[in-house]
């Protein structure tokens, strides 16, 4: 029992890691540029796809197309957030929030046209093999996803309080007109935390390939656990938007271990749920870390 | 004269912050208090205190004997308390007119009596000839003079008037402090926060002083003017004279 | 609008509107125009809540959903006429946004929206698990029972026209009432300040759950027609998210917060999506909404007022006019 258990953890956490790559790009954005990107699922997806055809084209593996999708989302997200995000940031919500909207539903469909609706898989060479500790079981390439996954966390982390340009990111996050008189340049500020957000979408994208199936829906699934992880975590905060993935991904795991194999989704609604009913705030402070 | 307000014990944190402490004054019926004090001082969340739109953690605020902590906002407007903003908040696609309207269909929800209660505060705040102006299209003075016709539209018996004078010319200033007389004549209890001196010893004769969310002085303009602790807080220790020496007034 | 030739404007268009069965009896065009009258109620349901008090919602589905299967369960379980199905669809929807705008309106703007996808999609999720009530995710078909207008069945598009229009004609009156009266004003007030509306008496919480309940009663209403239209349900039909995407959409896209926005929104939308079907033939969902989101990231870029706002805008330069009702130009 206690194995099946230990077992349903590990999964839950391996996963976790990253719908925390995904939540923690949601969060970021929206403690910086203070709107809530609709379309972070579909970055993880072109991010699936863009190392799908680096494999099935040029042979290269996921781990290193690291390498290409991450800098690529980068600039595609510096370039969203100076030609389209910077129009519609003012007190009125409703472009915001449908922008985004539309763009995610542009870049879903658009998918469905060029790549159709057929699930592709990338096959490697790890993607079968798994780690036996005790009685339980580790996939390789999930442990590989998550620790890539801890790490690019990490290194986030690291970045927004050690470096000038993080420290502003945080500076702009909590007052952006103070931040702007200080000498702040907000609109580089929102770009290189646009840029950042995406690059983690497409990193999870990358990491996600070795075992999971890339098609024009998958970034949906993705981009609801990672909404309900922000919101758990607190909004705009980094490090709950980490801790409140890896939550959900273990009681994602339980759920399906112990109730069934679909109740996926429901453990999420519940989580939703509870959160909004007992504590619309989140678990973290309110502040952005 | 009974007593239109009465704040006792008014204390709120925010986390580690403790923005208003053991706050306590009685406004008279009828009565103008400013509300002074250096910025940060917890004014304006006194005002939030008051009017339901943060809830107090220890006190109470009774308003015409009615106890007010603990009522959402909107109800303790039907009451009587109306209040402006610091940084005036209009309804920007809506018109003067309907803005003010909004405020008057408080007390009567049919449109023709609203338009014309409404017509009558715009009027008396000197912005008729703006009524079919969309609010963001305002100037921001302009703006502040809706806050308060929309305020007024809504009947209070108190007012709470939160800095509308900051950034005003001298000529703005009078006009302003006419319109605080005005609103006097007409009975209505007026606490004012501000910040321009010459506006508050104007208008009122009650003063009630802050700093760092206490009460550091209470009382006539020119007791205020002369006490040691108010002029530590705004000026530093440096300018605090023993009694009797130097000039003493505004 | 007090412009002199608004009223013969309206009535030639009611005339034309009223006609139009009698002179198209094309099967297709039919079906375009009753699309076009039931996503413009749809739209209008959706804007009496989203445009005028900017409460986003992207879950409208729900009730759409929870209308088409009360009516359903009431007809192919009971024998109960959908008419009065529909109304009691109505009511369930009208119960069911209590508790969903309770604990969505914990949340304040995209957040908001977010929980409303969520509830629309975790009451898809129900229906399809519970086959003992409402069979489960292969739906059912409802008895074709030839013409039967008593049990809203008929055998001419031409009479579902009329019902559809007839659903349009209310919601747009409603919403013609409302915007005129204090609570649209306040709905207003809403929208564009939550804070301070309360500070001038306005009770945000219960006017943000009433226009809910009234919003949510009406699109049930839709829902209804659309199983009586199609006469089939299933669990991915009805609660399904195009729903709630087009009901904002068109809103947007025609001009949110105004009476006649989602209509205009709406003959755009479906026009285009007709035409994109016929000329690329029965395609992959995919066009659709790429087209879709390319036309709404346009209007939200540069007309987010919509086209009703392009329209309002050209009035103000005709010479004499004044604006009329709560909300000025934009």
């Amino acid at each position: 029992m206690l194995e099946t258990v230990t077992q349903a953890v590990i999964n839950g956490l391996l996963i976790g890691g990253i719908y925390a790559l995904v939540s923690i790009g949601v969060t970021l954005i929206f403690g910086v540029v203070k709107i809530v990107n609709f379309a972070q699922g579909e970055f993880v997806m072109i991010g699936m796809y863009i190392t799908y055809f680096l494999f099935s084209t040029l042979g290269i593996d996921p781990l290193l197309s690291l390498l290409v999708s991450m800098p690529v989302l980068f600039v595609a997200g510096a370039l969203i957030q100076h030609v389209l995000i910077r129009r519609v940031l003012g007190p009125n919500d409703m472009p915001q929030i449908f922008l985004t909207f539309a763009l995610s539903l542009l870049l879903l469909n658009l998918s469905l046209l060029l790549f159709s609706a057929n699930y592709r898989t990338v096959h490697t060479f790890y993607s079968d093999e798994a780690i036996h500790l005790g009685g339980l079981y580790i996939p390789v390439a999930k442990l590989i996803a998550f620790v890539v996954a801890m790490v690019l966390s990490g290194a986030l982390w690291v970045f927004l309080r050690t470096t000038d340009l993080g420290k502003a990111m945080r500076a702009a996050a909590q007052n952006r007109d103070v931040a702007t008189l200080m000498g702040i340049n907000p609109d580089l500020v929102f770009a290189v935390a646009f840029g950042a957000a995406l690059a983690l979408a497409g990193a999870a994208g990358s990491l996600l390939m070795p075992f999971y199936s890339a098609y024009p829906l998958v970034g949906q699934v993705f981009v609801l656990m990672a909404f309900v992880a922000v919101v758990l975590g607190t909004l705009g905060n980094v490090i709950g938007a980490l801790i409140a993935s890896l939550m959900m991904g273990v009681a994602e795991s339980l759920g399906i271990q112990f109730v069934g194999a679909d109740s996926g989704l429901i453990v999420v609604f519940a989580m939703l749920l509870l959160t909004l009913a007992f504590k619309p705030t989140g678990l973290g402070g309110g502040r952005m870390r | 004269m009974t007593d239109a307000l009465v704040v006792s014990g008014l204390s709120k944190r925010f986390g580690g912050l403790r923005a208003v402490q053991d706050l306590s004054f009685t406004v008279r019926e009828n009565e103008t208090l400013a509300l002074i004090g250096p910025n940060g001082a917890g004014k304006t969340t006194s005002f939030h205190l008051i009017t339901g739109f943060h809830r107090a953690d220890t006190g109470s605020v009774s308003a015409f004997g009615r106890e007010i902590v603990g009522l959402r906002p909107h109800d303790v407007c039907a009451l009587g308390l109306a209040r402006t903003f610091q940084v005036a908040k209009p309804f920007g696609a809506m018109t003067v007119l309907s803005n003010v309207m909004t405020g008057a269909f408080l007390r009567d929800r049919h449109v023709g009596i609203a338009r014309d209660k409404a017509r009558e505060a715009i009027a008396f705040v000197g912005l008729s000839r703006h009524e079919a102006t969309a609010a963001k299209d305002l100037t921001t003075i302009d703006q502040r003079r809706l806050e308060m016709a929309r305020a007024l539209a809504t009947e209070p018996r108190i007012l709470l008037l939160d800095e509308v004078m900051a950034g005003l010319n001298p000529a703005e200033i009078d006009q302003a402090v006419a319109l605080v007389g005005k609103l006097s004549a007409r009975g209505l209890t007026i606490v004012i926060v501000e910040h321009v001196m010459r506006a508050i010893m104007a208008v009122a004769r009650h003063i009630v002083v802050l700093d760092h969310g206490q009460k550091i002085a209470e009382g006539s303009p020119r007791e205020i003017v002369e006490n040691p602790e108010v002029i530590r807080a705004y000026l530093g220790s440096g300018y605090v004279h023993a009694p009797g020496t130097g000039d003493a007034h505004a | 609008m007090a412009v002199r030739w608004t009223i013969p404007a309206l009535l030639l268009l009611s005339a034309i509107v009223l006609v139009l069965p009698q002179l198209v009896h094309n099967a297709f065009a039919l079906d375009i125009f009753i699309r076009i009258l039931l996503f413009s109620f749809i739209g209008v349901a959706w804007n009496l809540m989203g445009g005028y008090a900017r409460q986003l919602s992207l879950g409208h589905a729900a009730y759409f959903g929870l209308g088409a299967y009360t009516s359903t369960i009431m007809q192919v379980d009971f024998s109960i006429s959908p008419w009065i199905g529909m109304i009691a669809g109505g009511i369930v929807a009208m119960l069911a946004s209590l508790p969903i705008g309770w604990l969505c309106f914990r949340l304040r703007g995209p957040y908001f929206t977010i929980a409303t996808i969520a509830t629309a999609q975790a009451l898809m999720l129900v229906f399809l698990k519970f086959r003992d009530i409402a069979w489960g995710a292969e739906g059912t078909t409802i008895p074709n029972l030839g013409s039967s207008p008593l049990m809203m069945q008929f055998e001419t598009k031409a009479s579902y026209y009329y019902v559809v229009l007839g659903l349009l004609a209310i919601g747009l009156s409603i919403t013609y009432r409302i915007e005129k009266s204090w609570m649209g004003y306040y709905l207003v007030a809403i929208g564009e300040d939550e804070d301070a509306a309360e500070a001038i008496g306005v009770n945000a919480p219960r006017i943000k759950r009433d226009i809910y309940m009234i919003s949510a009663f009406l699109t049930a209403l839709a829902g209804t027609f659309y199983v009586q239209y199609i006469y089939f349900i299933d669990p991915a039909t009805a609660f399904s998210f195009n729903i709630s995407i087009e009901a904002a959409l068109v809103s947007i896209v025609g001009g949110i917060g105004t009476l006649w926005g989602p209509v205009i929104g709406t003959v755009l939308l479906e026009t285009t999506s007709a035409l994109l079907q016929s000329w690329l033939g029965s395609t992959t969902g995919g066009v659709q909404l790429t087209v879709y989101a390319m036309i709404l990231m346009a209007v939200i870029l540069w007309r987010p007022t919509g086209l009703m706002g392009l329209v309002s805008e050209a009035w103000q330069r005709y010479p004499g006019r004044k604006p009329a009702g709560a909300r000025a130009a934009p």
